[in-house]
């Protein structure tokens, strides 16, 4: 559950970033159409991840119930911090895309 | 899509959401509590010692006192220990006096580690909030039915809300804090939209738990009106033999325990009944404890003959429209989950709370601001101002003024557990009272206040009233009765901040900020 989520919240950090309004905010630029791509074809990439990373973990049944949860959580959790602590929004994502190959590593 | 067609929802989703909305914020308060309603129960029963000792002990420890103390017992049922509940208990049932009345039960609680008998003060502990989230502490069968009507309101709140909703993928990400009525708004969509797949879930299985009371026309015509052959179909209840009346001794059960196991994929059993102790005809149930599949099985269980141990029965695998059902009623209760994701559907059940919550506060904070210049509200927002108040802050206090109440009264009062309920009660009124008394802001102040408090200090109640304050619970590693402190400790901390908060919200400069801000939402939210 733990790759999961830090997979999803990783996606919707690159989601987040996609969009024009999210991104001068958090970066404080305007994004290029192409870059705006990028980060996009990244969320969804990351957050499909995520699930395979939770089914293949739990099973089925369990893997669905346990990637919808960390899926809305990761995501309240990031808007939630966007506009309280900005920077702290952004590095947990790095941390946590940096994180996921040794989580991966450990479960998978 | 047509913008009166819009309208017609928008319109749908404020008088829904403001009729039912005082009532599904107690609803959906208590039922996240039910999800730790063992954990509460544990913290509100604190003699009852959490022990880990295997499960065969435990059930060889019962079958020496139900064979001392209920001999004659016509059936007993143990409740084994597990990983949440830290109880052993044991049931028995007296022979009737005349065939075909039902005999008495007695109900003993065991020490899993000694066997001996632990008397827990009594209390219905957590129960109360699972029971109060569909029964509303009404008379049956009103309460489930009005708990049934407000879950279909729900529904039509939430389907209405989405299509209200316009930017439901602009606005995914958006919450824009101290901007008075914009940022409940946002609060409201955010909370609505990314807890989503949640509120749709608990709302929509809530209705499939209700089915025989909603939809009870399908059952009547494919069961010909009767209603018992639709139950027997469903819980196919165990057959159990006539006494015989020949004594023959009762098997050693912890073995069958393993023998059980055997067949079921995973998981073990959470109930033990025996039928006839100490008869030539005695069955032994043992019924599994659902912890292991997120699809609910009603009564999954196996029968083994009590004398020889050779399996008498075993429930049928479950049908595709039963296995549909159970899923949803497996996903509603959350009984597979384990403390991580427990936690999960808390938060979720704090979100769906939350989302009733904002609801509420933009209804009336969009009302007031026609009124802010002359600061006389009419008697209805006056109203709803009150009812608000006290059906958020208010119940706040009334959980704890409950769980005070446990560690308060005197452990042998008579009736204790209906007067802890009284607590809840009284509290609740009395803030209702104070709400129409002192109104508004101040109110909503003062009543947070006074759940912070009360919240914050419940690990120091518990540590002056009893043995397990958290430095004992977090050496022994009792991560419910801890977790229950810490919990409460968070909360108050949460509340004292939101009183702050609304104090702070409150002062003249701020709120004339806001007022200029919220003048143009007002035409974008209708």
């Amino acid at each position: 559950m733990l790759l999961a989520g830090l997979l999803c919240y990783g996606g919707f950090t690159a989601l987040c970033l996609s969009m024009d309004r999210h991104h001068a905010e958090l970066l404080g630029r305007k994004a290029s159409i192409a870059e705006r791509r990028r980060f996009k074809w990244a969320g969804w990439l990351l957050l499909g991840m995520s699930l395979w990373a939770a089914v293949s973990v739990a099973g089925w049944a369990f893997g669905l119930v346990q990637w919808c949860a960390v899926l809305m959580l990761s995501v309240l959790l990031l808007v939630m911090l966007m506009p309280y602590r900005r920077r702290m929004a952004l590095s947990l994502a790095a941390l946590s895309l940096l994180a996921s190959p040794i989580a991966a590593y450990a479960v998978l | 899509m047509k913008e009166g067609f819009r309208q017609a929802m928008a319109w749908l989703h404020t008088w829904a959401g403001l009729i039912f909305g005082w009532l599904l914020f107690a609803i959906f308060l208590t039922g996240t509590l039910a999800y730790f309603k063992d954990e509460i129960s544990h913290w509100m029963q604190p003699e009852i010692p959490a022990r880990s000792v295997p499960t065969e002990t435990s059930l060889t420890l019962a079958q020496q006192y139900l064979e001392q103390r209920a001999a004659n017992a016509s059936r007993w049922i143990i409740d084994l220990p597990g990983a949440r509940e830290p109880a052993l208990s044991v049931r028995w049932q007296s022979a009737p006096a005349k065939p075909g009345e039902r005999g008495q039960f007695t109900e003993k609680r065991l020490d899993p580690l000694s066997g001996a008998e632990v008397q827990g003060r009594d209390t219905q502990g957590g129960e109360f909030f699972y029971r109060f989230h569909f029964q509303l502490q009404m008379p049956y069968p009103w309460g489930r039915w009005l708990s049934t009507i407000a879950a279909m309101v729900m529904f039509v709140a939430l389907i209405s809300g989405i299509i209200t909703h316009k930017k439901i993928f602009k606005d995914f990400f958006t919450f824009r804090p101290r901007k008075g009525q914009r940022s409940w708004l946002d609060g409201h969509n955010a909370v609505g939209v990314l807890v989503l797949p949640f509120h749709l879930m608990i709302t929509y299985s809530s209705l499939v738990i209700f089915m025989t009371m909603v939809m009870p026309a399908s059952i009547l015509a494919a069961y010909k009106g009767d209603v018992q052959a639709f139950f027997s179909d469903v819980f196919p209840a165990a057959n159990t033999a006539k006494v015989a009346g020949t004594p023959e001794p009762l098997l050693p059960l912890a073995p069958l325990l393993e023998k059980a196991r055997e067949h079921w994929a995973g998981g073990s059993a959470g109930q033990v009944t025996v039928n006839n102790p100490g008869d030539t005809n005695a069955s032994v149930v043992l019924t599994h404890n659902g912890t292991d599949r997120v699809v609910h099985e009603f009564g999954r269980a196996v029968t083994f003959s009590g004398v020889t141990g050779q399996l008498l029965a075993k429930t049928p695998e479950q049908s595709v429209p039963m296995a549909v059902a159970g899923s949803f009623y497996g996903l509603h209760m959350g009984r597979f989950a384990d403390p991580v994701l427990r936690w999960l559907y808390f938060i979720c059940g704090l979100a769906s709370t939350a989302m009733i919550g904002t609801g509420l506060v933009i209804w009336l904070g969009k009302r007031q601001l026609k009124h802010a210049k002359s600061g006389v509200l009419p008697f209805e927002l006056k109203l709803v101002e009150v009812l608000n108040i006290a059906s958020m802050s208010g119940l706040v206090i009334a959980v704890a003024a409950f769980f005070w109440a446990n560690r308060v009264l005197p452990v042998d009062m008579a009736e204790r557990p209906q007067w802890e309920i009284n607590s809840f009660f009284i509290a609740w009124g009395l803030s209702l009272l104070h709400a129409a008394w002192r109104r508004g802001r101040g109110a909503w102040v003062e009543q947070l206040a006074l759940a912070a408090l009360l919240f914050a200090s419940v690990p120091l109640l518990n540590a002056v009233t009893t043995l397990h304050h958290l430095g004992n619970s977090l050496a022994t590693g009792d991560w419910a009765m801890a977790g229950f402190d810490l919990a409460c400790l968070g909360s108050g901390l949460f509340l004292g901040w939101a009183a702050r908060k609304m104090q702070r919200a409150g002062q003249p400069e701020i709120t004339g900020r806001n007022r200029q801000r919220s003048i143009p939402l007002e035409q974008e939210a209708h």
